[in-house]
């Protein structure tokens, strides 16, 4: 009896910011950073994505939350970069980056800055952090037709800009 | 990027957060000689204190149920609070000067815990004289049962109160525990003036 109560509290939706922080805050920034591509980016991200989700408390669905942060981590980046587009050149970046055979992370990590927003963050997650189509889609909210279209659309990109 | 430092980040939200008045709450765990401590203070003082790493359901219920969801990891208000357990587990304070916040418990439990929290360090009382002195002397049970529910122990003393027949009765944290603070209590008493009986 104390085994099934215990595994239902570990499922339920949290109930305080503190559980929602110590369940989900160290993946929001992996995708954050994966997301910007700079810590210094990727800090206000992941504090802009908690304080909104503090401020809209409670999660929309039970459950759901970590879908729910992943898509406030998604539009928040998005509005980011829609006021700041990309700062710095490609060219600018492969000169620091070290010399190296073939693809480097580096190359990877510029071709993914260079997407715009919402193919970015399609392609991080699915091509990135290997989540299937259904999340992709509950991420950005759309359809899983669209979630496709958009990790395809992304990925020829990545793929000119690397080649 | 596997392992990822999040700590100077968080204090930065969560002072965000505290400015905006969406979290109240700080919770942090103490490393005692009795093994971990989980407590959470709020604005109105100490809200809570558990034996583990973590709230029972309950707490955490009665927690949220009084400050909303903003209770967040965070040690800084439970600072005087660890320093005043590290200064009682060490058997250099004898009462603890932190307030402490009792709501989101029924009437007769703060009754009984307020009778509790002033049995003086060292002393015991039993059950009985505990339902007493609360009010109602014949609910001894009842007062039991209302002392185990305490959700501040250590800070408020439930570990002084014993059973009639002198033997230790229950203890949330375990008995071992409550024989372990009962000696820490007893070693800065005289030799010869700790009382035995039960009551």
């Amino acid at each position: 009896m104390d085994a099934v109560r215990s595994s239902a509290v570990r499922e339920a939706a949290a109930r305080t910011f503190g559980e929602l922080l110590e369940r989900h805050e160290r993946e929001i920034f992996a995708y954050a950073l994966r997301l910007t591509g700079a810590r210094a980016d990727a800090e206000d991200l992941y504090q802009e994505t908690f304080l909104a989700a503090f401020r809209a408390w409670p999660p929309p669905r039970r459950d759901h939350e970590r879908a729910w942060l992943y898509r406030i981590a998604t539009n928040k980046a998005i509005d980011a970069a829609r006021r700041r587009p990309a700062l710095v050149s490609v060219e600018d970046l492969s000169l620091a980056a070290p010399e190296r055979d073939g693809v480097t992370v580096l190359d990877l990590a510029n071709a993914i800055r260079l997407l715009p927003a919402g193919q970015r963050a399609a392609f991080v997650l699915h091509a990135v952090e290997g989540r299937p189509y259904r999340e992709v889609a509950a991420v950005l909210d759309c359809t899983e037709e669209a979630a496709r279209t958009r990790v395809s659309d992304a990925t020829k990109k990545v793929r000119r800009q690397i080649e | 990027m596997s392992v990822v430092d999040v700590s100077d980040m968080r204090d930065r939200l969560l002072a965000r957060a505290k400015r905006e008045g969406l979290a109240t709450v700080g919770y942090a765990v103490f490393d005692s000689p009795v093994g971990p401590l989980w407590a959470a203070t709020g604005p109105k003082g100490v809200a809570g204190i558990h034996f583990g790493r973590g709230p029972s359901e309950w707490e955490l219920r009665r927690l949220v149920r009084l400050y909303g969801p903003g209770i967040v990891p965070d040690p800084k208000p439970n600072a005087a609070l660890f320093r005043e357990l590290d200064q009682y587990f060490s058997g250099r304070r004898r009462a603890f000067d932190v307030p402490f916040d009792l709501r989101g418990i029924t009437p007769f439990q703060e009754r009984v815990l307020r009778t509790t929290s002033r049995i003086a360090y060292g002393e015991l009382m039993t059950y009985a004289a505990v339902a007493r002195r609360a009010g109602n002397g014949r609910a001894s049970r009842a007062t039991g049962a209302a002392v185990g529910s305490n959700p501040i122990p250590i800070v408020v003393p439930c570990h002084r109160v014993v059973a009639s027949d002198g033997t230790l009765g229950g203890y949330g944290g375990g008995l071992d525990v409550k024989r372990y603070l009962l000696a820490i209590e007893r070693a800065q008493v005289p030799p010869g003036g700790w009382p035995k009986r039960g009551a």
